[in-house]
């Protein structure tokens, strides 16, 4: 799993790749905090290319939104695949993590 | 005191069955006991029954390498050496978090590879020296965890009358986060099955305290309050641990096979009637840790005689696509058979599949078809 972090003007976008799971989940938690860290406010993370999420992910990408929020700012997610809904689904995390269609939208309407 | 080698086990991941021989016969001459795989999911499956050492080929023909490296990561702590065509590959690989501790460029010269292990077990070996004391209490401590772990399971079933009552727990590994719990109360009885992220020890400690807290608020006659107040309890410690949990709480009143029930991001409780038609129970609630102050809503459901509460964890679902299909084959179980033990025993073998990597818990519940006559 690799993590890549594009500035994009109002927000940072974080794109996530492989599997997201209790060996890559720290990676995330440390890019966001120091994405954080470094004064970004609004994040966005791209899981287009995530095609796998296990409950450590999904704890990274709850530890990141505290993390955001705590900061003042939010942290959204953009194009999960089928698995990943799935999850967040399940778990009824998609009531506080709603996935956005497409990075842009996340933080279109803010 | 002298530490004598345990039998060292050696794992070849290699679709070309020439040179996974060539590798097994340098491996055995090595004095590894080897196993052999010739596919991703053989080779994960074959990583999850304890191996010291395991070469591992990068293209295989269910997925590559790297993928494979991912999957026996968390399950396993032996020496990856990953094995590639590509010499310009291993210095991309290197830059990446493979979890691989080793690579070598095919062809290899079998002195090469030989001379390569050897240097690791000598690495070990020091680190071994070192700390063999250490693993060894390590070791009983893991042992001793997961003895304590079982211990908190219940026995046996409630004994209620026109009641059958039955779970069954697979960590995977030695302990987990999973756990299921019931005890009986003058109307019936409480149950809860639950699921605390990731796997392992640390997952085992929030599992046993989530289980003392929700015990504790047995007296609390409003189901809602009780669990609000061990919610509101728990959060602070699931913070500290950045941890959160899945579960499902219920109080049954056997008198009329009324069941209320909380549903925190567990997701997977389905109400079975005899016929196999089935119903998944969610009432949208979020996972304990995971906001703090949720409202979380009770459901009510009534087991009439014959019906059955089937509450499985979330591992099972590794091997189905959507989660009608998941809900569909697990009544299907239920509903066919004789008991909730039997039930239980037969949902658990379905998770017998290597795609499945996370414990496995199912508790089922049924009342009995002359109940209420």
């Amino acid at each position: 799993m690799q993590f890549t972090i594009e500035d994009r003007g109002t927000y940072t976008e974080v794109v996530a790749n492989g599997r997201l799971n209790m060996v890559s989940a720290p990676t995330l938690r440390s890019t966001v905090d120091e994405a954080v860290g470094a004064g970004s406010r609004h994040i966005v993370v791209n899981l287009a290319s995530t095609d796998f999420m296990d409950s450590s992910g999904l704890g990274a990408l709850i530890g990141c939104l505290k993390v955001a929020r705590q900061a003042g700012g939010d942290l959204r997610i953009a194009c999960a695949q089928k698995q990943v809904q799935m999850v967040l689904e399940l778990t009824n995390m998609n009531r506080v993590l709603a996935p956005y269609a497409t990075v842009e939208e996340a933080f279109a309407r803010d | 005191m002298t530490v004598s080698p345990p039998e060292r086990r050696a794992l070849v991941i290699e679709d070309d069955p020439d040179i996974r021989m060539l590798l097994t016969s340098l491996l055995k001459r090595e004095g590894f006991l080897v196993t052999e795989a010739g596919t991703v999911r053989e080779g994960v499956e074959a990583a999850r029954r304890g191996v010291d050492i395991i070469t591992l080929d990068l293209n295989l023909p269910d997925g590559d390498g790297l993928d494979a490296c991912s999957q026996i990561r968390p399950i396993s702590d032996a020496y990856i050496l990953m094995i590639t065509a590509r010499g310009s590959e291993i210095d991309r690989l290197q830059g990446l978090d493979t979890g691989a501790d080793d690579y070598i460029v095919k062809p290899f010269s079998p002195r090469e590879l030989v001379a390569r292990i050897n240097s690791l077990f000598r690495r070990q070996n020091r680190q071994l020296a070192a700390s063999t004391a250490a693993t060894e209490a390590d070791t009983n401590e893991r042992q001793r965890a997961a003895q304590v772990q079982q211990s908190l399971l219940p026995r046996h079933g409630v004994e209620l009358p026109d009641y059958d009552i039955a779970g069954e727990f697979r960590p995977s590994r030695a302990v987990g986060g999973d756990f299921f719990d019931w005890y009986p109360t003058p109307e019936g009885m409480h149950f809860t099955v639950a699921d605390a992220m990731g796997k392992g020890m640390g997952a085992a400690l929030v599992a046993a305290t989530v289980r003392a807290v929700l015990r504790s608020t047995a007296e609390e006659p409003d189901l809602a309050r009780a669990f609000t107040s061990a919610a509101a309890s728990l959060d602070a410690d699931l913070e500290r641990a950045s941890s959160f949990v899945t579960l499902l709480h219920g109080r049954l009143t056997a008198s009329d096979g009324a069941v209320d029930l909380i549903d925190a991001g567990h997701g997977l409780a389905l109400h079975v009637s005899p016929d196999g038609s089935w119903r998944r129970l969610a009432s949208g609630g979020v996972p304990l840790g995971t906001v703090p102050g949720w409202d979380w809503e009770v459901m009510s459901v009534t087991l009439a005689p014959g019906d059955a509460l089937a509450i499985i964890s979330d591992g099972l679902l590794d091997i189905y696509d959507t989660l009608d299909e998941f809900a569909a084959a697990a009544a299907g179980v239920v509903a066919a058979s004789a008991s909730s033990a039997d039930a239980c025993g037969k949902l658990l073998i379905l998770a017998e599949d290597p795609r499945v990597e996370d414990d496995v818990t199912a508790v089922v519940v049924r009342r009995s078809t002359g109940a209420g006559a």
